[in-house]
C-alpha cells in the first residue's frame, strides 16, 4: 500500500509548483547545505587543559541541578572502587534478586566487576552481541552500566549510541544507570556534540540522555523515575597528566554539590571582577 | 451543530472559572513556564536563533515536496515503512492492518497528538487491541475517562485528590494523595504494560530528511520504552514535522524543549529510524512512520496561514494565554487549545464549526512574543474573524453573524454622520434609564444586546460626551494659554 505519488502532488499543488514538473534534491541544491563546522572542529580541538578543566565544572554543576551523581575517578580503579560503592548501598527495585548488566564494552571489562562480585549474590550480565537472553536479563537487573560516546557540559547530557554489544534497554530498564565516561568526551555544548556525531554517522539509534527519568504530572510536583530509572549516576574518569600535584586529583564519593573544592573559587571570582571591570567601563 | 459546539465553549469556560483546582493550577504552569519562557527568549545568548528556526521552518514548508520525498526515501533505506496518509481514515486504515497482520494485543502509547487528532483508539479498542497511555498524565486522563487539557500537561485540571481516589479504584492501591506514591504506583503498573506490549505507537516531535530519523522528546522515559520494548514502532506524524538537515533538527530541538519546558534539553531525546539492527537484542523489528496530511495541505497552500504550520508544539502560548489562563484546555472542544488551538482547529475542522474559538481569545499578542518561531497567531486569529464576518469561498466560511453584521454596518452609517449620531445617543441616554441598577451600571440588556449582560454589567451611556467633556476643559484652558505655553517651553 503506497500512496506516495498522490500525496506528494496533493503538496505540489498546495505550494502552487507547475503540474507534472517533480522537484528534487537537486532542484535545490542549496536546501540541504551543511553549514561549515571547521571553527567548531577548531574549537573542540584547541581546548587547553584550564578549559576541559572549566567544561568539567559546568558539567558538575549541570548534574547536580539534574538530579545527576557525578563521580569523578582518577583511575579506572577508583571508577572500579565507585561502581561496587554504589552496587552495594543500592536496593533492587523490582525484585529481591541483585543482578547488574553492562555494556559489552573495553572500558567495562577493565574493571573486572564480575571478580568483584563473585563472593557475594550479585550476579553480573554482559551484553554480548547475540545473546539471546539478554532483555530477560536487562529486565532481571536494578543497574545498568554503560560508556557513553559524548557528553554534554551545558546540560548536563550524555549521548548513548546503539551498537551491537551495546542495546538501548541497558540505560533504561534498570532502576539505576551508571554512565562511566572519559574526560576527553566532554564537549561545551549541543552543537559540538552534534559536530562529533556527523563525524561518528551513527547507524543505528541513539539517544540523549540528561538526569534521571521524572515527570512532574500529579500538581506539577517533581518525581524522579516515572518510567526510565531513578538514579542517574556519571563516573568521569579524569586521567590526571604525570606532572600535576596528587591533591589535584578529587574523589567524589556522593553529592559532588557539597564537596566543591576550592579549584572552582578562582574562576567564578575572576568572572566577578571582569563584570565589575565592564559595568565600570559602561558608567564611564 | 455550530450552535452546539459554540455552546459547549461557553459551558467549558464557565465550568473551567468555577473550578478552584483547575484554577490553581493554571495560574501556577502559567506563572512558572510562561513567564519563565519570556524570560528565556530575553536572556537568550543566541539572539538569532528564534528567527534562524523560523525561516528555516518557512523555507521547509515552501519545500515540502522535496523533503517528504527525502525523508521517506531516507528512512526506507534504512529498513523502516513510509506511508504517507491523506487523511485520518487512512492513517488509522494503515495503523490497524500493521496491527493486525503482525497479530498485536497490545498497544503502549506514547505521548502523541496526532494520535488524537485522527482518532485511532476507539479503532484499535474496536478490533480487540488494548490500548494504553503511557505518558503519567495521558494514563491519568485515561483511567479517569476524561480528555487532556493541555498539550504538554494533560492533567492539570486534577488534583492529588482525584488522582489518589482514581488510582485506589482503578489501580487498587491503598489511599494516599501523596505525589511520588502515586508515581510510583503507576510506574509499576505502566511497567508491565510497557515491557509486555507488543506495538508502540508515538507522535514525531521533528523527523530529518537527511538522516532519515525522527526525534522524540520525553521527561519521563515512556517513549524510549514504547519505542524499544515492543516488536512493532509506528510513529505518527504530520507532514510539517520534519527538518532537511540535522542542524536545522538540533536547532529547532533545542527551541522546543526551552519553550515547553524551559530545559536546555529534555531529559531523553531519542533518534530512531529503521528497524533494529542485526545483533541488537532490544529495538523493533518493524519501523513504520505515518506521513498526514487531513487537511494540512490547505492550510500550506494559504500563504495567510501557513505560518501556522511552523509550530514545533511546545505549549508556550498556552502558558501565557490570559484566556487559556483562565478558561483552561476544555472548553476549546479540540485536540489542540490554546492560541494555536483557537488557529489550527477551525482551519483543520471548520471555521463556523469553531467561530467561538476564533473569537474568544483578546488578540493581546502575548502568545507572539512567546512563540519560539514567532508565530503572528494574533494576525491569523483577525484573519479568521475577517473570514467570518464577510464570509470566505476558500475556506468555505458562511458569515457568522448575519443580524450583527447588519448592526455593525448601521452603527458605521452613524457614527459618520455627527447630527445623527448625537440624536442618536441622546435618545439611547433616555432608554437606558429604566436598566440602570444601583451600582449606576446597566445589569440587564433587552433582545439582541442581552449577550452582553448575561456575565457582566455594562456601564451606561455617559451624560455627556466625550468632546463635549473637552470642549467645556479646552474653553476654560484657552484663558490660561499663556501659563500653559510656558509649560511647554520648560519642558522643551
Ligand atoms: S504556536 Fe508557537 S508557542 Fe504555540 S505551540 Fe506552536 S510553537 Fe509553541
Amino acid at each position: 500500500m503506497r500512496n506516495d505519488l498522490p500525496f506528494l502532488d496533493n503538496i505540489r499543488k498546495a505550494l502552487n509548483l507547475p503540474q507534472g514538473q517533480e522537484r528534487t534534491k537537486l532542484t535545490v541544491p542549496t536546501l540541504f547545505e551543511k553549514p561549515d563546522k571547521s571553527a567548531t572542529r577548531r574549537r573542540i580541538e584547541r581546548r587547553t587543559y584550564q578549559e576541559k578543566q572549566d567544561l568539567i565544572n559546568i558539567f558538575s554543576e549541570n548534574c547536580t541541578n539534574l538530579g545527576t551523581k557525578l563521580h569523578i575517578a582518577g583511575s579506572l580503579k577508583e571508577a572500579e572502587d565507585i561502581t561496587v560503592e554504589i552496587v552495594r548501598s543500592r536496593q533492587p527495585e523490582f525484585s529481591y534478586n541483585r543482578h547488574i548488566v553492562l555494556h559489552d564494552h573495553p572500558d567495562i571489562a577493565a574493571m573486572q566487576l564480575w571478580k568483584r562480585f563473585n563472593r557475594e549474590s550479585v550476579t553480573v550480565h554482559t551484553t554480548f552481541s547475540g545473546d539471546h537472553e539478554t532483555t530477560e536479563k536487562t529486565i532481571a537487573s536494578y543497574i545498568g552500566i554503560t560508556v557513553p560516546s559524548i557528553s554534554i557540559a551545558e546540560s548536563g547530557t550524555l549521548v548513548q549510541i546503539t551498537s551491537a554489544g551495546c542495546p538501548r534497554s541497558t540505560s533504561l530498564v534498570p532502576s539505576i544507570h551508571i554512565a562511566l565516561i572519559r574526560s576527553e568526551t566532554l564537549v561545551a555544548d549541543l552543537k559540538e556534540a552534534c559536530c562529533l556525531l556527523e563525524d561518528l554517522k551513527p547507524e543505528d539509534s541513539y539517544v540523549f540522555i540528561s538526569g534521571p527519568s521524572k515527570t512532574a504530572d500529579i500538581e506539577a510536583h517533581l518525581v524522579h523515575g516515572a518510567h526510565g530509572p531513578k538514579e542517574v549516576h556519571i563516573i568521569l574518569l579524569k586521567e590526571e597528566p604525570q606532572q600535576l600535584e596528587p591533591q589535584a586529583i578529587q574523589v567524589e564519593s556522593e553529592s559532588p554539590s557539597e564537596e566543591k573544592t576550592e579549584s572552582e573559587t578562582p574562576p567564578e571570582q575572576a568572572c566577578t571582577l571582569d563584570d565589575q571591570a565592564e559595568e565600570t567601563a559602561e558608567k564611564s | 451543530m455550530s450552535k452546539k459546539i459554540e455552546s459547549a465553549y461557553i459551558e467549558g469556560a464557565k465550568k473551567a472559572i468555577a473550578s478552584p483546582t483547575l484554577q490553581k493550577s493554571l495560574d501556577n504552569i502559567q506563572d512558572r513556564f510562561g513567564k519563565g519562557a519570556m524570560q528565556l527568549w530575553k536572556e537568550l545568548e543566541d539572539q538569532g536563533m528564534r528567527d534562524r528556526v523560523k525561516e528555516s521552518r518557512m523555507r521547509t514548508l515552501a519545500h515540502l515536496d522535496i523533503i517528504l520525498m527525502e525523508l521517506a526515501q531516507k528512512v526506507r533505506k534504512r529498513g523502516g515503512k513510509v506511508f504517507f496518509a491523506r487523511t485520518a481514515e487512512e492513517a488509522v486504515a494503515y495503523t490497524l492492518e500493521v496491527a493486525q497482520k503482525n497479530q498485536v494485543k497490545s498497544v503502549v502509547k506514547g505521548k502523541s497528538m496526532t494520535s488524537m487528532e485522527i482518532d485511532i483508539d476507539p479503532a484499535l479498542e474496536k478490533a480487540g487491541i488494548e490500548v494504553v497511555e503511557t505518558d503519567l498524565g495521558e494514563y491519568i486522563i485515561q483511567l479517569a475517562g476524561d480528555t487532556p487539557s493541555h498539550i504538554i500537561a494533560p492533567c492539570i485540571h486534577m488534583d492529588r485528590h482525584d488522582i489518589g481516589k482514581l488510582f485506589t479504584d482503578k489501580l487498587g492501591i491503598e489511599p494516599t494523595t501523596d505525589p511520588p506514591e502515586l508515581t510510583m504506583a503507576a510506574r509499576k503498573a505502566l511497567r508491565e504494560k510497557l515491557l509486555s506490549a507488543d506495538m508502540g505507537i508515538t507522535g514525531c516531535n521533528l523527523a530529518c530528511a537527511e538522516t532519515g530519523q525522527i526525534a522524540l522528546v520525553s521527561n519521563e522515559g515512556n517513549i524510549r520504552m514504547s519505542t524499544t520494548m515492543p516488536r512493532i514502532h509506528l510513529a505518527l506524524m504530520g507532514m510539517e514535522r520534519v527538518t532537511a538537515t540535522t542542524d536545522e533538527q538540533r536547532e529547532t530541538l533545542q527551541l522546543l524543549t526551552r519553550g515547553a519546558a524551559l530545559q536546555k534539553l529534555s531529559t531523553y531525546v531519542s533518534f530512531n529510524g529503521g528497524p533494529k539492527k542485526e545483533g541488537d537484542p532490544d529495538g523493533p523489528e518493524e519501523f513504520h512512520l505515518v506521513i498526514i496530511d487531513n487537511g494540512r495541505s490547505k492550510i500550506l497552500a494559504d500563504l495567510e496561514f501557513r505560518e501556522s504550520l511552523a509550530c514545533i508544539r511546545c505549549g508556550a502560548c498556552l502558558n501565557i494565554c490570559p484566556v487559556y489562563g483562565k478558561i483552561g484546555g476544555h472548553a476549546y472542544n479540540s485536540t489542540y487549545p490554546g492560541p494555536i488551538g483557537a488557529v489550527i482547529t477551525p482551519l483543520l475542522d471548520g471555521v463556523n464549526k469553531h467561530a467561538d474559538l476564533c473569537k474568544g481569545e483578546t488578540l493581546c499578542g502575548a502568545c507572539l512574543d512567546v512563540c519560539p518561531v514567532k508565530n503572528d497567531l494574533p494576525r491569523m486569529l483577525s484573519a479568521l474573524r475577517y473570514k467570518l464576518a464577510y464570509g470566505d469561498n476558500r475556506w468555505n466560511v458562511r458569515q457568522h453573524n448575519v443580524k450583527e453584521a447588519y448592526v455593525y454596518a448601521a452603527w458605521q452609517k452613524a457614527i459618520s454622520h455627527s447630527s445623527a449620531y448625537r440624536r442618536m445617543i441622546k435618545t439611547a441616554r433616555l432608554l437606558q434609564k429604566p436598566f440602570i441598577g444601583k451600582n449606576n451600571m446597566i445589569k440587564k440588556m433587552a433582545g439582541l444586546a442581552s449577550g452582553w449582560t448575561d456575565d457582566r454589567d455594562l456601564p451606561p451611556i455617559a451624560q455627556r460626551t466625550f468632546s463635549e467633556i473637552w470642549d467645556e476643559k479646552y474653553a476654560k484652558r484657552q484663558q490660561q494659554t499663556p501659563a500653559i505655553k510656558e509649560e511647554t517651553n520648560n519642558e522643551k
